[in-house]
């Protein structure tokens, strides 16, 4: 597999990876301090020792020497600058040079896109030396299980990553150590990638040896966009049309999903420890949860909006199923949540808890991702740690799920408490929820609920929409949240959907442009038109058919607004109710729900 | 709330089918499962007893909360896959310590999943059969399957194939289970033989799943007795202090 010396120049940036994956962190920066001063003096020097390093597995870690860096270094340098010769030109976001590097701090400069740029062909060129040290020569514990257990798992993690069709993903994830440890792959099992990920880590660290920091690539078909978070550095490499931004806001997602299962707290501590630490071991049977969440990134707009979306329900209904939810509690319940169809039907909080801080929509959707990414919820009661990590990111909370309609498992329970032991307790308010629900016959018009149809709001040219009313002062606690109708036709096929998606994601990207943000976007595309509006009160994004004018666009708009205000009761969890459920007598679930109401005119929609 | 009379634990490393035997065991069914997360409780009704059951998870990130749901423990089964040599050192290095804290009679099972994969004798469904699979048959099947298996730690399992290579043999499992009866500090008179605690199963086929519960429930009674007994003299005990209070008196 070493193949012949001549062609692979890739390859060697291959090895490259290899080394400063199994290398120490230290060995890292030494790395990237050797680079800069290489960078103008040698070229294609060593060739030599290449057919060694080729053999190089993760698992055979070694302290890195000095002399091996060195050579490595140079060996990536000449990698880079051959690739400049390919490269320049096509480059159009070019600020510092790393050579005077600190100076500017974030922009990618120009060697950073070419070796960004080195990513991406390396990414596929790196396959084929990986053939031989892939997922065929070790069997970690970890694949091995996998393949055994459950063929969905197999068909993502046994992915060829030499294969065209594993760089044709649109979307790559990967999650890797500072120590350039392999820690997750959304496609292809991370050991067949480790070099890849190891290339990664050499352009991070060789970028930060600049007082610098890698932020994206751009290349033709590829945005490269990195994260570094604590111990932790994530990659996106997208070929869909989404900003920096956007995709940077997806690992963010990422990370907060690991984050809730290992609290940023514990990970800082691992590496602290030891910085070469093997986190797979840590999130081995969590790749699901990751990969269950990357899914709903593609193709649930709740991420995109950062907003939660509730079912519509009657408010009288939804009224009453927090009432119950408030009147089971035990002592350090913090959160009682009810879901049905993966979607929000009521939340309930502890009162002194959130007046400290807000739950975030985003620890909502890792909950929501959480529950759908584990079918083996839907027997028996769960009783799990978990962090939310925009509430505290180094706290576990003790979550208690179960379903309330088995075998259907449609409404789920969510108790949140802060108290490890109180699994008796909280499923005691499960009995007492369960049975205040057969009393109202809850189940049975939870069931009828469902999403609403475009249709219902009386515009013949709107195809769907997207709304979201922001926090107003008087509410400002109250959780983000997001209405839209179901996806129709023509947006029922699944490509439909994800087309529609590409193009609000579009829309958002352009109203949220750091270099240019823009308030209102009228934008005529091939198969519909598309308006995007964003004021103080609200976010807007609507979808006609293409044969609307601007005027006729605009009165929708107007009637779409009063239509959501008439039906915001419905559409929305109006005043998230409180209970007390700390020792403090302040016994007063009532009667905050009554100071809530009393600040009613929250302005959800003052439009227009 | 129905209160547990008694509590069950199933321990193991990921993957060697603890949910899947328990699902096979309620269920009656065999379906592909995900990782738990945490510790999964179910209720058995077993004659007039409610048996809690809690299936754990095997992922190394749960591994602090094991001490939790092993607390009071009246049964622990340790659970290991046949085809996997590492998922038997597991329960000695990581999972054995957690049963610290069930009670001091807790009665262990060591259980060997998957024994379809190996064993041409677990392949069939006994779905229907309940008890009637009696253990002695199953372990003469093993027997011969032992002589022709060799058991090789650690080698590399192939995927491809449908008969695997069997990495655990019954022998393996009964000197982990003398192991941790010394560990557990209890002699030779008053542990129950490892022959009768020591079990191979298929969660796909259903062998020995249902012997495998319903052994283990028949010998939590005497505990359960003894309980309920403890309740009536302090009715308002808490479920969490009773296993700690719990005579030392061993069982059977």
């Amino acid at each position: 597999m070493e193949g012949d010396n001549h062609q692979d120049g890739e390859a060697e940036g291959v090895q490259i990876s290899d080394h400063s994956s199994e290398s120490d962190p230290a060995a890292d920066t030494l790395l990237g301090n050797h680079l800069l001063p290489d960078l103008a003096a040698k070229s294609d020097s060593s060739t030599a020792n290449r057919n060694q390093t080729t053999k190089l597995h993760l698992s055979d870690v070694t302290t890195e020497e000095p002399g091996q860096n060195e050579e490595l270094c140079s060996q990536l340098e000449a990698k880079l600058e051959t690739d400049e010769a390919k490269v320049s030109g096509s480059r159009n976001d070019v600020s510092a040079h790393p050579a005077d590097g600190g100076a500017e701090g974030n922009a990618v400069d120009n060697d950073q896109s070419d070796s960004g740029e080195f990513v991406v062909t390396m990414l596929a060129k790196a396959k084929l030396e990986e053939q031989g040290i892939g997922v065929k020569g070790r069997s970690s514990p970890l694949s091995e299980a996998g393949v055994e257990e459950s063929p969905s798992f197999k068909s993502h993690r046994d992915e060829d990553v030499t294969a065209d069709s594993w760089r044709q993903h649109r979307k790559h994830i990967f999650v890797l150590s500072e120590a350039g440890k392999p820690i997750y792959s959304r496609y292809g099992s991370e050991e067949a990638l480790s070099s890849t990920m190891g290339v990664m880590m050499a352009l991070v660290s060789f970028v930060q040896s600049g007082d610098n920091v890698i932020h994206s690539v751009y290349s033709e078909e590829h945005t490269v966009v990195f994260l570094q978070k604590g111990p932790l550095v994530l990659v996106c490499v997208s070929s869909s049309r989404q900003s920096e931004q956007q995709l940077r806001g997806e690992l963010l997602y990422v990370y907060y999903q690991i984050i809730s299962m290992l609290t940023q707290a514990s990970i800082s501590r691992i590496f602290e420890h030891k910085k070469n630490y093997d986190l797979r071991r840590l999130l081995a049977g969590s790749e699901k949860i990751l990969d269950g969440l990357l899914n709903l990134v593609d193709s649930d707009p709740s991420f995109l909006l950062a907003a939660v979306h509730c079912l519509p329900l009657a408010s009288s209904l939804r009224d009453s199923l927090s009432q119950i939810l408030q009147k089971a509690i035990t002592p350090n319940l913090v959160f009682s949540i009810l879901i049905a169809k993966n979607q929000l039907l009521t939340i309930v909080q502890e009162k002194t808890v959130i007046e400290d801080s807000r739950l975030e929509p985003a620890d909502v959707h890792l909950l929501l991702n959480l529950i759908g990414a584990s079918s083996a919820f839907q027997a028996g009661e769960i009783w799990t740690p978990i962090c939310l990590p925009l509430f505290n990111p180094d706290c576990y909370f003790y979550a208690y799920i179960s379903y309330l309609d088995p075998p259907e498992c449609t409404v789920c329970l969510l108790l949140l408490s802060t108290d490890k032991e109180a699994f008796y307790a909280v499923a005691e308010c499960k009995r007492k929820i369960e049975e205040a629900m057969a009393a109202q016959n809850s189940l049975s018009l939870i069931a009828k609920a469902q999403l609403y149809s475009v249709s219902q709001v009386g515009v013949s040219d709107l195809r769907h929409f997207m709304y979201k009313p922001f926090d107003v002062p008087d509410n400002y606690r109250q959780l983000t949240q997001f209405t839209s109708p179901e996806m129709e036709a023509p947006y029922s096929s699944e490509e439909e959907k994800m087309r529609l998606l590409d193009l609000y994601r579009y829309m958002h990207s352009r109203i949220h442009s750091t270099s240019r943000p823009l308030k209102l976007i009228y934008h005529v595309a091939e198969r519909e038109t598309l308006l995007a509006w964003v004021t103080s009160k609200f976010e807007l994004y609507t979808c006609f058919s293409p044969l609307v004018t601007k005027t006729c666009a605009i009165t929708a708009i107007t009637k779409l607004l009063r239509w959501i205000k008439k039906e915001e009761d419905r559409l929305f969890i109006r005043y998230p109710p409180k209970y007390s459920t700390t020792p403090n007598p302040s016994k007063s679930s009532k009667s905050s729900k009554s100071e809530q109401q009393d600040s009613t005119d929250n302005g959800y929609l003052s439009l227009l | 709330m129905k209160k547990p009379d008694v509590k069950v634990v199933l321990l193991g490393d990921m993957n060697v089918g603890k949910t899947s035997l328990l699902h096979r065991y309620m269920e009656r069914k065999f379906k592909d499962t995900v990782s738990t997360v945490g510790g999964a409780f179910y209720l058995k009704q077993w004659g007039p007893y409610n048996i809690s059951i809690w299936d754990t998870a095997g992922r190394e990130q749960f591994h602090g909360l094991g001490s939790m749901y092993c607390r009071g423990a009246a049964a622990i089964i340790l659970t290991y896959d046949v085809t996997s040599w590492q998922s038997l050192g597991e329960l000695e290095e990581r999972f054995l310590s957690l049963t610290d804290t069930a009670n001091h009679d807790c009665i262990y099972a060591l259980v060997g999943n998957k024994v379809d994969l190996t064993d041409a004798k677990a392949q069939l469904s006994q779905d229907s059969d309940g008890l009637s699979e009696d253990r002695s048959t199953a372990a003469a099947g093993d027997e011969e399957e032992r002589t022709e298996l060799q058991a090789a730690p650690a080698s590399p399992v192939s995927l491809s194939g449908s008969v695997l290579r069997k990495q655990v043999t019954l022998e393996d499992a009964v000197a982990l289970y003398g192991r941790i009866m010394r560990y557990k500090g209890l002699d030779e008179t008053s542990k129950l033989p490892a022959d009768k605690m020591c079990f191979e199963t298929s969660a796909k086929t259903g062998y020995n799943v249902d012997a495998l519960f319903e052994t283990l429930f028949d010998l939590v009674l005497p505990s359960i007795l003894r309980k309920r007994n403890e309740d009536k003299e302090s009715p308002t005990v808490d479920l969490e202090e009773v296993g700690n209070k719990r005579s030392r008196s061993s069982c059977c």
